[in-house]
């Protein structure tokens, strides 16, 4: 316990300068390439007429730190989800919230043509919430609908449904272009007005996750033994919902559908630094950041000179993951 | 039996309702004199040539021969997995059979033409490669103890149809634009581009591989009762159980070369077929292809129709219809 603690402070520790390289290489490696004293430049004598400084700060930068919050929000979102619920393989994407989120989007979009990025980050979370109340609540209506597997089974159909509902909704009002630019979850294409705006409730998102992360823990070990030790679970669950919707509602609004990230790195953060949430959503969060911006970074690579969405390459890891834990802990006898 | 040939008559009389009504109702209506003049070429004018043969007509064939294939394919798969919630698309199989039909596509690009006869005739040879290995994976992930273990065997689907349809999306991407449209329309399951050649090249595997499955309906049955009961009969299980799921799989791929990713047909075809003719695969295999040629039929013309002046993909339809059915499915199993 004590090994996995320190190797938890580890991690957060050197996160900083893992960080760095990271925005570094992402920054450097491009469709154009930028060398590493022109990056200096840009941040200690910034010239406007420069087109290098100009991409650096207006493209690459704005894209890496987009990559890193979403990568930290999903994760974080997806290990509350399976701390909370005690199910291994609850995750945003899983269990139809980014699905729910795209589709209220794309309502939105149909009813309010102009709507501002404020509004479209929180009808997002409205819909974060609409997709995790229907999976839920279909859920909890069937016998033993909230067990790992049927949940993961509603939650993928009842997506599935949202997102061709949205499909049929955008293609019938012909904005079927506008939508599939969230559906592709191009980080490319982020605007820079939103990201700014989307900041602060993801940071409240993560706050709120920091605070009730020993809770979690708590609740993790089963409901019963939480409220005999004293814990009002209604609370701690309704302030880790809150967190959940608002870090993956400011996630699909901002980049649109990323599987498997929220999936994935709290297994990988549970492995390394153990069951303890105080460490664990901290770290999920630091991990879920460097990869999201590493998948960025291989998108560029993997059909060079053209640019693959980021979504195909969470996918291509994350699909042999969620194969592997089906392999390790699926079936009936963990259901 | 005489139920059984009453249901297939009233089925067969709504099909050739519903395919009537799909083939005079559109942008430009014909009315019954003129498909009896231009079908029987009494009188026939170039335009409504063009309308009937050329648009609408290939169209309902393709659409009623894929909902065939598939309600007798998913029939064969719900009876080798003894799992009603066994379909070909939720399963993975058509993802896989879709998978490896845009890899033909795009290393033959150029060198064939994708339209021309013998690619057409080729490409549900690559569906049939594509489909047994995600059948391979589905098996390896969820067999366990001589039974498929239901969560196992749809967690794996969902995993599977995930990963490769994040392959075809990255694969699509590397093509050129033209091809793109092709393989991007094909993915999400259509019927638009429709054309006389794509029937020619489904009818073979139809022809033979329906009756082999009939002749080994009687397996079916048999496959109710555990395997041990099945092996005290004298039937070599495991083979009998491969041999079926390899011609099921070539029926999918000749359907899914045409059609693209069309789930749920094989999911509902069998649930209706069963209540309607009782438990006798000898009269569900039929019927259920039926039911499935009705259902693709209906769905293509509200796809074609209802939309108007925009035409949905027919796969997104009919999961609008058939995920609603997949919970009610999920409802009713006690369990």
């Amino acid at each position: 316990m004590k090994n996995k603690t320190r190797l938890a402070k580890m991690i957060i520790l050197i996160s900083p300068i893992l960080m760095i390289i990271t925005t570094i290489l992402s920054v450097i490696y491009g469709t154009k390439g930028i060398s590493f004293s022109t990056i200096w430049e840009a941040f200690t004598a910034y010239d406007e007429g420069n087109t290098d400084h100009a991409i650096i700060i207006t493209s690459r930068l704005p894209r890496v730190l987009t990559a890193m919050l979403v990568g930290a929000f999903l994760a974080v979102s997806g290990a509350i989800m399976q701390g909370m619920t005690r199910n291994y393989l609850a995750s945003p994407s899983i269990m139809g919230v980014t699905d729910g989120s795209a589709f209220v989007i794309t309502i939105c979009m149909i009813v309010l043509p102009n709507m501002t990025s404020i509004e479209m980050i929180l009808f997002s979370m409205v819909g974060s919430a609409l997709g995790a109340g229907i999976v839920y609540g279909f859920g909890s209506l069937i016998p033993k609908g909230l067990t790992p597997v049927r949940l993961a089974i509603i939650g993928t159909v009842i997506g599935t449904f949202l997102s061709s509902t949205s499909a049929a909704l955008a293609s019938y009002f012909q904005i079927s272009q506008d939508v599939s630019f969230w559906y592709n979850a191009k980080l490319h294409q982020v605007d820079v007005d939103t990201f700014l705006l989307a900041i602060p409730f993801g940071v409240i998102g993560l706050i709120i996750a920091l605070i009730t992360s020993g809770h979690i823990t708590i609740l993790s070990l089963g409901e019963e033994i939480a409220v005999t030790l004293g814990q009002k679970t209604k609370w701690v669950k309704a302030l880790a919902l809150l967190a959940v919707i608002c870090l993956t509602g400011t996630a699909v609004a901002l980049v649109g559908k990323v599987g498997f990230v929220g999936l994935i790195i709290p297994h990988i953060a549970r492995f390394l630094v153990g069951v303890d949430y105080r460490w664990l959503i901290p770290s999920s969060a630091i991990i879920g950041a460097i990869f999201l911006a590493v998948c960025d970074i291989i998108s560029r690579f993997v059909n060079h000179p053209f640019e693959t969405p980021i979504g195909v390459v969470t996918a291509l890891i994350g699909v042999p993951f969620f194969l592997y834990l089906i392999y390790k802990r699926g079936g009936e006898k963990h259901a | 039996m005489r139920k059984t040939v009453l249901i297939a008559i009233v089925l067969s009389i709504l099909i050739l309702v519903s395919a009537y009504v799909s083939l005079v109702y559109g942008v430009i209506n014909v009315n019954f004199t003129d498909v009896i003049n231009t079908l029987f070429r009494i009188d026939p004018s170039d335009q409504l040539d063009l309308v009937i043969f050329d648009f609408r007509l290939p169209r309902i064939v393709i659409g009623a021969l894929v909902g065939f294939g598939l309600g007798i394919a998913g029939t064969v798969i719900q009876g080798v997995t003894r799992n009603g919630l066994a379909d070909s698309g939720i399963l993975g199989i058509n993802a896989g059979a879709g998978a490896a039909i845009v890899i033909f596509m795009l290393f033959f690009q150029g060198q064939l033409d994708l339209t021309g006869w013998l690619s057409i005739m080729i490409m549900p040879i690559f569906g049939l490669i594509g489909g047994l290995l995600a059948a391979v994976i589905i098996f390896f992930f969820s067999w366990q103890k001589g039974t498929f273990d239901t969560g196992r065997l749809i967690l794996t689907g969902i995993a599977i149809s995930s990963g490769f349809g994040a392959l075809s999306m990255y694969i699509s991407l590397k093509m050129n634009s033209s091809d793109y449209e092709m393989a991007a329309v094909w993915v999400s399951g259509s019927i638009y581009n429709a054309n006389w050649i794509y029937i020619i090249s489904m009818i073979p595997w139809l022809v033979i591989l329906i009756p082999l499955i009939i002749r080994k309906s009687y397996l079916l049955d048999l496959f109710r009762l555990s395997d041990i009961s099945s092996k005290g009969v004298g039937v070599p299980v495991e083979r009998e159980k491969i041999k079926l799921i390899i011609l099921s799989i070539g029926l999918i791929s000749a359907c899914v070369s045409v059609s693209g990713n069309i789930s749920f047909i094989g999911l509902m075809a069998p649930h209706i077929a069963r209540q309607l003719v009782g438990m006798k695969h000898q009269f569900i295999l039929p019927i259920s292809g039926l039911i499935g040629m009705l259902l693709v039929v209906i769905a293509d013309f509200v796809a074609k129709n209802v939309f108007t002046p925009v035409e949905l993909p027919v796969g997104i339809v009919i999961s609008m219809i058939g995920v609603p059915y997949f919970l009610y499915l999920l409802v009713k199993q006690k369990r």
